[in-house]
């Protein structure tokens, strides 16, 4: 990879790259020709090519990825997702090898090779089929335009002429500085330094300049693939309010974070993202034709039954982020359904236990309440029951809620510890 | 992730490098090795010191390896304090497990397999919960299995208990395959005589 030494920008090269930048305005939406040619199903590439050398670097991704731990094995789900893929894709089905990986992030990626990725996390986050049809035809859209490669040399481009650039700028100076230094002018030295801290500011304008320039093209793709990929869905049969949906849920997520960073983060526009605002997503995938909706409840429903028996597991994950906040907007979500309450009202116990902020103590019990209520309930809801219980000080609820956890859990690894607290609350 | 995976293996295997090339490891001789103020733990065997090239953990714990730390490694919490953890926090958006004093035991366990999470190991699963003790105090030993990113099998072994409102923490991980096996017993010595 071909790069150049970089250096804090100094004040004065950001101001005025800010200023040129700004007033050149981003690239707009759909700025691609309306003909897009896509790349033909099963290509392979040159040998030896850039491609190829992509290729081989995917193969090795895919390689990596059959022997991850965070590869999911259930075939029932690697087929629904797979079928969702060959909906949206027919033209790539035969060639595109598709993977669910259990990672608690909004993510999907489709690899040059036909190597697709796709995470438990978009899963979750997805509301309906349609809205990860949506995500997985940005990615088809990527890879129908093969994205990677263009933006592969684009980059290269950029940085080799930014090299040649940098190297003018440095080559220009030093002739200056020996000039000014033969010339024997009184403030010689001055000047001199005049002349390195201008190279300098030219330098770093030229780095700058370069990074935006990379940013916006990546930008330009995002909000190709965007389209093309809610064209994908609503050609496929999916409802049009997809995509907005999609983008819509995430600005709500975000701003239910824990997290002031998070929360801000799509709100800054800025000539270095390498993606839109999701704000402005919405807003280009309206002028297409799609429309903001609350997802349909019997699309909701069916989705569900998919994702169903990952449900609990897929949120112990979501956990792990320690975002509760952000786990607890999922969870109010996953609840409009009307479905599942016994494991979601566990796991919004779990993210009150776990946040531990002020008045989180009696959610918590409450959630663990309620979700003992519903027959899907893990049966550790009992014993988390019973803890919440023993410490708001109500010991003969905590006993009968620990007691019904060893009757439903006899041969459970920690029966010892929860008989140790049944005492506890019992007195004895 | 892919890049961030790559990048940090590359700093660790720097550091290694650095740490192997410039003798900056420190090797820790058989005997009794201090656990915080008050508690100590008894080596049967030469360790080394590989915390330096671990810059993830806190502080209060130390890591010993007999064979490098993807080998083995033997992770010493020396008292951590309510909100303190097993991993230093490496920023704000992103917080690590901490302990809290009024933990249930169950939570204890929660912590440290969360903590095994966030180290990067996978699909954190836990067998044989079983009490222990740690001096006075009353612990809990449990066993692990896991994952690394790219699919070893990892076994485990961990001994925690609070003692003075701190915790204690004694957390074995190995490859499943020869090593774990290989070091178990100076684990168990050590935990053993942890007070």
């Amino acid at each position: 990879m071909i790069g150049w030494p970089y250096r804090a920008p100094r004040l004065f090269g950001a101001f005025v790259l800010t200023a040129v930048l700004a007033s050149a305005g981003p690239p707009a939406w759909a700025a691609a020709p309306a003909d897009l040619e896509l790349r033909p199903p099963n290509l392979k590439p040159a040998p030896k090519s850039v491609e190829a050398g992509m290729w081989d670097d995917s193969d090795r991704a895919e390689a990596h990825t059959r022997i991850a731990a965070e590869l999911d094995t259930d075939p029932a789900l690697q087929a629904y997702v797979r079928g969702v893929f060959c909906k949206i894709a027919a033209d790539y089905c035969g060639e595109a090898r598709v993977y669910v990986l259990d990672r608690p992030f909004l993510n999907a990626t489709c690899f040059p090779n036909g190597y697709v990725e796709v995470w438990s996390g978009l899963l979750l986050r997805a509301q309906t089929e349609g809205q990860l049809a949506y995500v997985v035809g940005h990615e088809v859209s990527h890879f129908a335009r093969n994205h990677s490669l263009s933006k592969w040399n684009h980059d290269k481009t950029t940085r080799d002429v930014a090299t040649v650039l940098t190297v003018g700028v440095q080559a220009g100076a030093m002739f200056g500085m020996v000039k000014v230094a033969q010339s024997g002018a009184p403030n010689s030295r001055q000047m001199i330094d005049d002349i390195s801290d201008m190279a300098q500011n030219l330098n770093d304008l030229i780095y700058l300049g370069a990074m935006a320039h990379i940013m916006a093209y990546s930008r330009e793709h995002e909000n190709e693939a965007d389209r093309l990929g809610f064209q994908r869905a609503v050609a496929a049969g999916y409802e049009k309010s997809t995509g907005p949906d999609m983008w819509t849920g995430t600005i709500a997520e975000s701003r239910a974070s824990d997290f002031a960073a998070v929360r801000k983060a799509d709100v800054r526009a800025s000539i270095y993202r390498t993606h839109p605002l999701d704000q402005d997503r919405i807003d280009a995938l309206k002028a297409q034709g799609g429309v903001v909706a609350a997802p349909d409840i019997d699309a909701r429903k069916r989705y569900r039954a998919a994702i169903r028996g990952h449900l609990g597991s897929w949120l112990k994950d979501d956990l792990r982020r320690r975002d509760d906040g952000q786990t607890l907007f999922l969870i109010d979500r996953l609840s409009e359904v009307g479905e599942d309450f016994g494991v979601l009202q566990f796991y919004r116990g779990e993210a009150y236990r776990q946040r531990r902020h002020d008045g989180d103590a009696p959610l918590a019990l409450a959630a663990y309440k309620t979700a003992v209520g519903y027959p899907d309930a893990p049966v550790a809801a009992w014993r988390e029951l019973g803890e919440a219980l023993r410490r708001a000080g109500d010991k003969p609820a905590a006993a009968e809620a620990f007691e019904t956890y060893l009757a439903k859990a006899p041969d459970a690894e920690d029966r010892w510890l929860v008989e140790a607290s049944l005492k506890t609350v019992k007195g004895a | 992730m892919k890049t961030i995976s790559t990048a940090s293996a590359f700093v660790l295997l720097a550091l290694s490098l650095i740490g192997c090339g410039g003798g900056t490891l420190d090797g820790v001789s058989p005997g009794p090795m201090a656990m915080g103020d008050k508690h100590h733990l008894t080596l049967t065997r030469r360790w080394a010191d590989v915390s330096p090239i671990l810059p993830q953990r806190s502080k209060k714990v130390r890591v010993l390896s007999v064979d490098g730390p993807w080998l083995n490694r033997v992770y010493v919490a020396r008292g951590l304090q309510p909100g303190e953890g097993m991993l230093k926090r490496q920023d704000k958006e992103h917080p690590v497990p901490s302990f809290h004093a009024d933990m249930a035991p169950t939570e204890l366990v929660e912590f440290a397999t969360d903590s095994v999470s966030a180290m990067g190991y996978m699909r954190v699963e836990t067998s044989k919960l079983r009490p222990a003790r740690f001096g006075a105090a009353d612990g809990l030993r449990f066993d692990l299995a896991a994952k690394t990113e790219s699919g070893l099998e990892v076994q485990g072994t961990a001994q925690m208990a609070v003692a003075g409102k701190k915790l204690y923490v004694i957390l074995y991980l190995a490859p499943a395959e020869h090593y774990y096996a290989a070091t178990l017993p100076d684990v168990e010595e050590m935990m053993r005589s942890a007070s």
